[in-house]
């Protein structure tokens, strides 16, 4: 059973969209932690 | 991999960008560390961490240089499940963020995973434990070290011994002069230049390739790739996920910074953290299967990523390659340093040999237990025995074996000491037949299965009541 083109699409570009979104997410978690003085 | 002929960078480059980040961690690990006056702030950069740098470090730690090496390796030999299982090393991240909270209340002063094991399972368990994390510990040392050494030799043609050592240089001095808060700190920063490289790597071959020619030319030339019914890609998938439960259940790197965040923030932080990690082994994974496409000759699979890097960018695609290794390699190697060090600190010298060592005492000590750790893998690493370097895949039997006691010791107050201590032997010893009986893919399977097993009939068959409060009194100093 082969992966079809569509799900080989789909696994790669959700991978790549949440991999996308992880380093601008904790950049936002710095900016908040550093604002409220919670850095460490 | 070991040919300098497969190198995608000269030495001289790879000189400058070693140079030019050696010099920024050990700065920010001379800035970070100046402030750590007390022990806690030194071991466990105040017990204050917030959610941005909680979730950086669990992340930045778990991705070693086999997750962004390896990787594609797989997707290379295993196909689609190869990158796949490999990211269900993420199920132990998510796993151990509810475990994190019950550790935050059951044991609010503790320091290390052995502060837990010898309150809840006592001495002997303890002793048992304390092997298998040593033996872990100093196991995952050493591929970091020889990983360091030969990924360096490999992409920039630099000489083993001068990579190995560099690398073990840089990540002890760091540590020494910052403590757990250099650590934490440097991890942030190496996880966006991962995550950053990760993904103009995985862009540019999506624009330049495009997923349809790249689907189209594996199908044609390589089809077991695409075949989601591979034997051997689905057993990977399932030891490699008890193997990383088991080594993120048990390990001191974990449960220190469970320790180290601030309260209510590691559930958050090591879930999170879990879920952005999940793709990375898929992103970094999925460049290999360019390979039919860029009609590549690889001459070794566990140099694919670089090959394909270098074909599709050249030399910016080798610099990014290097600087994702790089980074990937001190986030963990650093966290390992400190993590043992905290074990070797805190359960063998205060537990062991001096009960009634002062905190400034121990701050020293634990300086020099990080420096002559750091010798100690130098020299095992050096001479480069191959061996070695496959040392970590003995220790899925070890890991693996201590699932069970931990969670039925932190959920089951029934659990009884002596049920415990030969779960983690019996588990392992039969692990480690597994291993050379069928093959490297079921001894962790088989480790975890025993250990279950034999937790749950002595816990049935003689349950303790173990009184939950005794663990608030695990700080350490009630070891005298």
């Amino acid at each position: 059973m082969t992966i079809s083109l569509f799900a080989f699409k789909l696994v790669i570009t959700a991978a790549l969209a949440i991999t996308v979104i992880s380093p601008i997410a904790l950049v936002i978690f710095w900016i908040k932690d550093w604002k409220d003085r919670k850095l460490w | 991999m070991n040919s300098v002929n497969s190198a995608v960078l000269d030495a001289n480059t790879g000189w400058l960008i070693l140079a030019l980040f050696s010099a920024l961690w050990i700065a920010l690990g001379w800035f970070w560390g100046r402030k750590a006056r007390q022990l806690d702030d030194y071991m466990l950069a105040g017990r204050n961490v917030g959610l941005a740098l909680g979730t950086a470090t669990a992340m930045a730690t778990w991705v070693t240089s086999n997750t962004t090496l390896v990787a594609p390796q797989f997707a290379l030999q295993l196909g689609i499940w190869g990158m796949l299982g490999y990211s269900l090393g993420s199920v132990g991240l998510m796993l151990f963020a509810p475990m994190v909270k019950r550790i935050r209340q059951l044991v609010p002063h503790g320091y290390t995973s052995g502060d837990f094991i010898r309150m809840r399972y006592g001495t002997w368990t303890w002793r048992v434990f304390l092997v298998i994390s040593m033996c872990y510990a100093l196991g995952w040392l050493i591929s970091l070290g020889m990983a360091g050494g030969i990924l360096i030799h490999a992409l920039t043609g630099i000489q083993y011994e001068l990579g190995m050592t560099v690398i073990l240089v840089i990540c002890v001095s760091y540590t020494l002069l910052g403590g757990l808060r250099a650590v934490i700190g440097t991890d942030f920063i190496q996880t966006l230049l991962i995550l950053l490289g990760i993904i103009i790597l995985a862009v540019l071959t999506i624009t330049e390739i495009g997923f349809d020619t790249m689907h189209q030319n594996v199908l044609a030339e390589r089809p077991e790739l695409l075949n989601l019914l591979m034997p051997a890609a689905i057993m990977f998938l399932f030891n490699n996920l008890l193997f990383g439960i088991g080594e993120i259940f048990h390990s001191n790197v974990w449960w220190s910074r469970a320790f180290a965040f601030r309260e209510n923030v590691g559930f958050r932080a090591y879930l999170i953290a879990g879920i952005v990690w999940a793709p990375i082994p898929i992103v970094a994974g999925f460049i290999a299967l360019a390979v039919p496409s860029l009609g590549l000759n690889v001459p070794a699979a566990d140099m694919v990523g670089p090959m394909v890097a270098a074909k599709l960018l050249g030399f910016t695609g080798a610099v990014i390659v290097f600087i994702v290794v790089f980074s990937s390699l001190a986030s963990s190697l650093d966290s390992l340093l400190a993590a043992t060090s905290d074990l070797i600190l805190q359960d063998i010298y205060r537990g062991h040999i001096n009960p009634d060592a002062s905190d400034e005492r121990l701050r020293i000590m634990a300086k020099r237990i990080i420096l002559l750790l750091g010798v100690l893998t130098w020299m095992i690493c050096l001479p480069r025995v191959a061996t070695l370097g496959s040392l970590l895949q003995y220790l899925g039997a070890f890991v693996a074996s201590t699932i069970w006691p931990i969670i039925a010791g932190l959920y089951w107050q029934r659990t009884n000491a002596n049920g415990a201590l030969l779960a983690m032997v019996l588990g392992t010893v039969t692990g480690i037949w597994a291993y050379f009986a069928v093959g490297f893919y079921v001894a962790a399977l088989v480790s975890a299965a025993v250990s279950m097993l034999i937790v749950v009939i002595s816990t049935w068959i003689r349950p303790s009541h173990f009184d939950w409060t005794r663990l608030a009194s695990a700080t350490g100093a009630d070891r005298s």
